[in-house]
């Protein structure tokens, strides 16, 4: 079981591994393209289902650039051997390459939530809901040493995700 | 007017914590210490003279240490004071178990780059000690509103235990 | 929400607008400054209104609008504005506050004139829409401090980028 935060440029801010049993190093390779590929594969998938969304009444071509609002978005995917589980922040991945004309340095809230689990888990939205607006919210957004979108480790925020992982079961 | 308006909680970290940050990255001007101890001690006044408008003088060390411990700390940092000591010469002790302004306060153990060693760890009282200038100032203000001169430390150590030491210099004025 | 008396919230940013005032002898640098700060505070506060207020995405900066003033002002503030003064394009309106709790005990000295004293909420709007890939302009164009009838915020959608993937493709 892994837990991705990725801020709204796509950076990972955080990540946790309770399990992982292939090493990163046999999978993508290094830490940094795990971080990338996991990124990727969330947004493409939020691409490829803007493309294909019945009820948009906007003719999107697949990668055509989204306006803030366009998009829908995914609630997980399932394979058989896990399940990707993943929370969007309503302004979502907002990346901003194409950000014309802001001055100086932007920073950057929190973008994604993505969590790895075993295929028969259930959907976990509001258990994400959770952990961004109690965990994410309270104890990194207001702790005064937190600056937007720079990667984190705080103990506060680590010591109460595990403990809620384990109250919803999914640790042993 | 004012008197039942409420607000989120969120508006006053949020205003302490840039506060801080303004004053940390100014160039010139006055030091942190000097303006966040300004901008506290003149709220404390005003707040100070809202909670003990009804109310008559309080002339005795105690009776004024009291009511910062209680109906000063329950306003402004939402719970009352865990515990309070004295010397009896003039020194007070106020325990905050769960000091409220700064219980979310860490160190972030990330590296700056990936690969890089930890951070050293930082003494709780460095990380804090920016953060607790402005509260100290309240307190100062509140009881320099009721006719006390008093210095204002805090220690961190143990945060999110806050000792708040009070030493009174002088009485009011009878 | 937590909710607590705003008195301490409202004497604080007093005492602090007095401090500015104090800090710099221009009155247009204090007006900058408050802006500043609460250009880093929107930045932070974004995350806790997107999360807590439970939003779905804005579709548009109508939407946008509606939504700070309904329910970001509320809150925050427990109070709300109204949004009006819609030009033709849908870029550009104004918040309208008949109620601000940062001016509660405020009286402004004549020599202030020029002081914007709740510039603050400007730079919040500004702060959190960033986060979101708005640019905006907001400014304070009537305030009752300075005789006019209502708070007015003026707020202008400069460009709001598109979504594209930030990394290149060969990277």
């Amino acid at each position: 079981m892994t837990f991705y935060i990725f801020n709204r440029k796509g950076r990972c801010q955080y990540y946790h591994e309770w399990q992982r049993l292939k090493p990163v190093r046999q999978g993508a390779g290094s830490q940094e393209e795990d971080f990338k590929l996991m990124f990727g594969l969330c947004w493409s998938m939020r691409a490829l289902a803007t493309a294909i969304d019945p009820k948009s009444p906007s003719m999107k071509q697949m990668g055509a650039p989204m306006r803030i609002g366009d998009g829908c978005s995914f609630n997980s995917i399932k394979t058989s051997s896990f399940k990707l589980q993943f929370l969007e922040s309503p302004s979502g991945l907002k990346a901003s390459w194409r950000m014309p004309g802001s001055g100086g340095q932007p920073c950057w809230g929190a973008g994604c939530f993505v969590l790895t689990t075993d295929p028969s888990v259930g959907s976990m939205v509001e258990q994400l809901q959770y952990i961004y607006a109690s965990l994410f919210v309270e104890l990194v957004v207001k702790n005064p040493l937190y600056t937007p979108g720079e990667p984190f480790l705080f103990e506060p925020f680590s010591a109460a995700l595990n403990k809620y992982m384990r109250a919803l079961g999914l640790l042993s | 007017m004012g008197k039942n308006r409420e607000c989120a909680e969120s508006c006053i970290d949020y205003l302490a914590l840039a506060l801080v940050h303004h004053y940390r990255t100014q160039g010139q001007g006055p030091s942190l210490q000097a303006a966040l101890d300004a901008v506290g001690e003149r709220t404390g006044r005003q707040l100070a003279e809202r909670y003990a408008r009804d109310r008559p003088p309080l002339l005795d060390q105690l009776e004024a240490v009291k009511f910062v411990c209680k109906e000063f700390w329950g306003e402004v940092f939402r719970k009352a004071v865990d515990n309070l000591r004295t010397n009896h010469r003039g020194t007070f002790v106020l325990r905050d178990t769960q000091f409220r302004w700064l219980v979310r306060l860490a160190q972030n153990q990330m590296p700056a780059q990936v690969g890089q060693p930890l951070p050293a760890p930082l003494s709780k009282a460095d990380l804090a000690a920016d953060f607790l200038v402005l509260p100290c100032a309240l307190v100062r203000g509140a009881l320099a509103q009721l006719g006390w001169d008093v210095a204002v430390t805090a220690d961190a150590t143990s945060l999110p235990q806050v000792d708040f030491t009070l030493v009174i210099r002088q009485q009011p004025q009878r | 929400m937590e909710m607590i008396n705003a008195e301490i919230f409202t004497l604080t940013y007093g005492s602090m607008v007095r401090q500015l005032i104090a800090d710099h002898e221009d009155v247009e640098e204090v007006n900058a400054q408050l802006d500043k700060m609460g250009f880093s505070i929107g930045q932070r506060l974004i995350d806790e209104y997107l999360a807590k207020s439970k939003t779905q995405r804005c579709s548009d900066f109508r939407e946008t609008a509606d939504r700070i003033a309904k329910v970001g002002f509320k809150m925050f503030l427990n109070t709300t504005a109204t949004v009006a003064n819609w030009n033709a394009e849908g870029t550009e309106c104004s918040l309208i506050l008949e109620d601000n709790p940062l001016t509660d005990f405020v009286e402004l000295p004549e020599q202030l004139g020029a002081l914007k004293y709740s510039n603050l909420l400007c730079g919040v709007i500004r702060g959190a829409l960033e986060m979101v890939n708005m640019d905006v302009e907001c400014a304070f164009v009537r305030d009752v401090l300075r005789g006019d009838d209502v708070y007015e915020i003026r707020l202008k959608l400069l460009s709001s980028s598109t979504e594209a993937y930030p990394f290149k493709d060969d990277d």
